[in-house]
This record gives C-alpha cells, sequence and structure tokens, in this order.
C-alpha cells in the first residue's frame, strides 16, 4: 500500500516535471517563431528601431568584434601548430590542413561564437527585459545577437584559414593553389550547407532561447535568479544537439 | 501577440549612445555581408566553378576508395577531380573527371590512369604520359582505370598459397608421384651397392652389365696383340724407321744437287750483268767519238778560214 503511494507520487512528478518541460520548449519555440517573423517583417526596420538595432549592434558585436578575432587567432595558431607538428611526426603531414580546417573552421569555431556571444549577453538579457517590447526591444536585441554570432563566425573562421596558411606555408604565396584546392575537397557541397545551416542554428539559439527562458520566468513569477540559469541550461542543451546533429550528418 | 511577451516595466536605465552608432552598424553589416560573399566566392572558386573544365570517363572494376570531389593528379599536381562516380550498363564504375582546360595539356592519348588503394591512407587516382608529343586526349574520352591495389593482391596471394598447399599435400602422398621417384631413388642406390654397381644401372640388368664386361676383356687382349704387332721387334714400327732413314739419305743428295743448281744460276746472273754494263759503255763512247768529230771539222774550218788561199767570202757592195 505504501509501496503503491511512492511509485504514484514518483510516477506523478515525473509526470508534472515533462508536462513542465514540454510547454516551456513550447513557449520557447512559439517565441521563436514570433521574433523570426517580427524579424523580418520590414515594419521592424524603421528610423527609431534601426537605432536600436544599431546601438545591440555596437554592444554585442563591435566592441568585442576586435579582441575576440585576436583570441581565436592565437587559439588558432596553438591549434594548428599542435595539429600540423603532430601530423608531420606521424608521417601524416598531408592530412594536417584538412584536420585543421574541419575541427577548427567547421566545429569549433562557431560553437565558440556562439558561446562567447551568448555569455558576453548574458549580464544584458535581464535589463533588455526590464520594461521592454518586443518591437522596440526583444526583437532588435534578438536581431543583434543573431548577427554577432554570424559575424564572429565569420571573421575567425576566416583569420583561422588565414594561420592555417601561414603556420605550414609562411608568407609564401606558392602554396596557394595547393591551399585553395585543399579547402575546396573540404567544403564540398554538402559540408558547405551543412556549415552554413549549423552556423545559423547556432545564432537563433543563441538570440533566441536565453531571452524566451527570461520572459518565461518572468511570466510566471519566477526570480530572475533562477531564470537565466534555465536559459542556459536549455541553450547549451540546443546547441549540443545542434552540433551533434551536425556530426552525425557528416560522418554516419 | 506582443503583449503577452511584454514584461512589467521597472525601470529602464538610460543610455549613452556612442556617435555614429549607425554608421558604425551599417559598416559592420556590410563587412559581415562582404566577407560572407567573398568566402561562398572563395570557397566556389576552390571547388572549380569558375574553371573551364573538358571531361574524362575513367573506367573501373569498382570504386571502391574513389569520392566525389577527389583529385586526379600528374606528376603530384592535381590537374582533375572527380565530379560523379556512377554505374554503367556493363556494371562497370564510370568514374567522370572534370580536368581543368589549362592542365589537359598533361593528358595525351597515349596517357594511363591508375587507381592506387594502398594499405593506409586515402585512394588516389593518378595520370602518366610518356610522350608529350602525341595528340591531346579529346573531350569525353573513355579510358579504362589501371588498378594498383595492395590489399587486392592479397585474396590472389592467399589463392596462390593454397595450391601451393595443396601441391605439396599431393607431393606428400602415399601414392604420390614424388613417392614414387622416391622409392626408385632408393630401388636405384640399392642396386648402386650390387655385384656391378652403376653399370647394371645404367644398362637396366645384371646380364648386360656381364656382357659388357666380357667385351672389355676381350677388348682388352686385341689390344694386347696389335701392341705387339706394332710395338714388338721386327713390328711395323721398326720397318718404318729405316725406311724413314733411308728417306733422309735421299733428301740430302737432293739437297746437294739444288745447291750446284745455285752456283751455276749465279754465274749466269753475273753474265747477265756484265752485258747490260758493256751496253752502257758504248753509249759513252758513241758520244766521245761524236764530240771529237765536231772537234776535227771544227779545226778543218779554222785552217780553211786562215789558210791563203782561203776564199774570200766578204761581200763587197758597188
Amino acid at each position: 500500500m505504501r509501496q503503491n503511494t511512492l511509485s504514484r507520487s514518483v510516477f506523478g512528478t515525473l509526470g508534472n516535471a515533462c508536462v513542465r518541460s514540454a510547454i516551456s520548449w513550447w513557449r520557447v519555440i512559439h517565441f521563436s517563431a514570433v521574433a523570426l517573423v517580427m524579424a523580418l517583417s520590414p515594419s521592424i526596420y524603421d528610423r527609431e528601431n534601426r537605432i536600436v538595432i544599431a546601438k545591440n549592434i555596437y554592444t554585442s558585436t563591435w566592441q568585442v568584434l576586435l579582441w575576440f578575432t585576436s583570441l581565436c587567432a592565437l587559439i588558432s595558431l596553438v591549434l594548428v601548430r599542435i595539429i600540423v607538428v603532430t601530423a608531420i611526426s606521424y608521417g601524416l603531414s598531408q592530412y594536417a590542413l584538412e584536420v585543421v580546417v574541419q575541427v577548427l573552421v567547421l566545429e569549433l569555431i562557431p560553437l565558440g561564437a556562439a558561446l562567447f556571444v551568448v555569455l558576453h549577453s548574458n549580464r544584458e538579457i535581464s535589463s533588455t527585459l526590464i520594461g521592454s517590447s518586443m518591437h522596440t526591444d526583444i526583437v532588435p536585441r534578438v536581431i543583434a545577437m543573431a548577427f554577432a554570432v554570424v559575424t564572429l563566425a565569420a571573421v575567425s573562421s576566416l583569420v583561422a584559414l588565414v594561420m592555417a596558411y601561414v603556420v605550414v606555408y609562411g608568407f609564401s604565396p606558392w602554396g596557394f593553389a595547393e591551399y585553395t584546392r585543399m579547402v575546396g575537397r573540404v567544403f564540398d557541397p554538402g559540408v558547405a550547407v551543412a556549415f552554413i545551416l549549423k552556423t545559423i542554428l547556432f545564432s537563433l539559439a543563441v538570440a533566441v532561447i536565453p531571452i524566451a527562458s527570461a520572459m518565461q520566468a518572468r511570466h510566471e513569477s519566477i526570480g530572475e535568479l533562477g531564470s537565466v540559469p534555465q536559459g542556459m541550461v536549455r541553450l547549451f542543451l540546443a546547441l549540443v544537439l545542434i552540433e551533434g546533429a551536425s556530426l552525425a550528418i557528416k560522418f554516419i | 501577440m506582443q503583449s503577452e511577451f511584454k514584461s512589467q516595466s521597472i525601470s529602464q536605465q538610460p543610455s549613452v549612445l556612442p556617435p555614429n552608432i549607425e554608421f558604425k552598424a551599417l559598416a559592420l553589416v556590410v563587412f559581415m555581408v562582404a566577407i560572407v560573399c567573398a568566402s561562398l566566392a572563395y570557397v566556389m572558386y576552390a571547388r572549380g566553378v569558375f574553371e573551364r573544365t573538358q571531361q574524362v570517363i575513367l573506367i573501373a572494376d569498382n570504386s571502391e576508395g574513389v569520392i566525389v570531389g577527389m583529385d586526379l593528379t600528374f606528376s603530384g599536381f592535381p590537374i582533375g577531380r572527380v565530379r560523379r562516380i556512377e554505374l554503367s550498363d556493363d556494371g562497370k564504375a564510370r568514374i567522370v573527371v572534370d580536368v581543368a582546360h589549362k592542365d589537359a595539356k598533361w593528358i595525351r592519348t597515349s596517357s594511363v590512369f591508375t587507381m592506387e588503394r594502398g594499405m593506409v591512407g586515402d585512394t588516389r587516382l593518378r595520370v602518366f604520359t610518356g610522350v608529350l608529343t602525341d595528340p591531346p586526349l579529346p573531350e569525353g574520352a573513355v579510358r579504362t582505370v589501371l588498378v594498383g591495389d595492395a590489399t587486392a593482391e592479397i585474396p590472389h596471394l592467399v589463392d596462390t598459397m593454397r595450391s601451393l598447399l595443396e601441391n605439396l599435400e599431393n607431393m606428400t602422398k602415399s601414392n604420390s608421384s614424388l613417392r614414387a621417384s622416391l622409392d626408385n631413388v632408393r630401388v636405384v642406390t640399392q642396386n648402386l651397392k650390387g655385384p656391378y654397381g652403376g653399370l647394371g644401372v645404367v644398362l637396366g640388368s645384371e646380364i648386360n652389365a656381364k656382357k659388357i664386361i666380357t667385351m672389355l676383356d676381350r677388348v682388352n687382349t686385341l689390344l694386347a696383340k696389335t701392341d705387339a704387332r706394332i710395338f714388338g721387334v721386327h713390328g711395323v714400327m721398326d720397318e718404318s724407321q729405316a725406311a724413314i732413314t733411308q728417306i733422309n739419305v735421299i733428301l740430302g743428295d737432293v739437297q746437294t744437287s739444288l745447291k750446284n743448281v745455285d752456283a751455276v744460276l749465279v754465274q749466269a746472273q753475273a753474265i747477265g750483268s756484265n752485258v747490260q754494263e758493256a751496253t752502257v759503255d758504248l753509249v759513252v763512247l758513241r758520244k766521245q767519238v761524236e764530240m771529237s768529230l765536231r772537234k776535227v771539222e771544227h779545226l778543218v774550218s779554222e785552217i780553211n778560214r786562215k789558210w791563203p788561199l782561203s776564199r774570200d767570202t766578204e761581200l763587197k757592195l758597188p
């Protein structure tokens, strides 16, 4: 009798948690759809909103672009050097550059850019919600964060490609043809589309999930302290799922 | 809908806008779009989208290890890339390769295409051109690929080893040819140990060997008799030696006669030379006589000139 009561209680708790989680994800998806539709509507880009979007882009991208790119170049330099030296020591130097591009440009940099943007904007998410409306505050913030992820990923990828070339060939121009051919071999149409799609999904996830979670928490009257970490957990889960799906499509 | 997401306002903190913020944001957007477009263009260029190409179709037994986008190399330089792989009507793999126009000159009608599969690493498509003066390969030419596959040799090697082991097993069976040969060798060696040894083995039986030995004995007897007749006292050799002595004496006489003939010839030669010298002296004598006659004539003329009755030969003009 007592055991039945206990199991009923456990299943009840689990069921409630699942239902709450499903509702919560549904609201995130709903918010994402609304934000995306609003971001694509021309009315959001009126004179007043353009200034707000410009301000958000300035804070989320312009201010961090230089030092994020520098940091990325440094990390790329170290990783490229490690991979190239290791490959040469095993007599597999012909695969070193391909591995560098596959690992660094296609996988690490988009993920790093997404995580960086979300961590950088974490502090500002709460202040965005205070006294804000979808039209004038939240959607510009969403647009700016998505833009930041795409821009940082694009610039860092470019810098990483340049660093890989410099590490392997130095500043000689004679390796350019071979390097270009290798890049063409790595970026076949499927991989290129998957890379673009993954970056866009990362940017959408970073732009939408934290704000949606925070708004939902505020709507359900949960304290601000609890809302942002919950959004982060959901965001990391989404990022891991996107990355896992990308890897699964590419290698399976 | 918007009101659903509106939050209850608390207060909005005033923020100071940096100068030219709209311009900076616009520049950033333009920069991002430029980077994305440039990257796309670069990848398309790297994939050879803007390159003029000609097709070469390679036929292989199977396309294992060949992937779309892999390179076709000439002397280690990539000159083409695989565009697509398909199954032909005869069940073979058709590998369609795009070769850049600027590199098509390296592929001639006599070029050989190979596909190499190593134990480690990826498959490689290569082209070898021995005679660069041959006509260039036409557009859409179909060529068969020679496959050099290290792992493909393993089944063949296993088959060969299996047949080798089967042969070895057959050779070592109780009724095998090798066993029979070894038995024969044993019989032969036993015969070699017998009274007639190798002779019996060679001739096949002891009777034949016995006949040979008898024949050898008779040959020995014959040789002894021949020796007595030829080299014995008053044998053929003694008489021959006496005849040779007589021939030597005759030859000595002939040699003496020839010497006499030589002396006669020497004298005849001396007479001939004297006659020749006399003929030379006659010419000199004739010249001396002619000279004396000319002197006498000159003397007569001189006398005639100095003589008082000499004729007046001077012509006087009237």
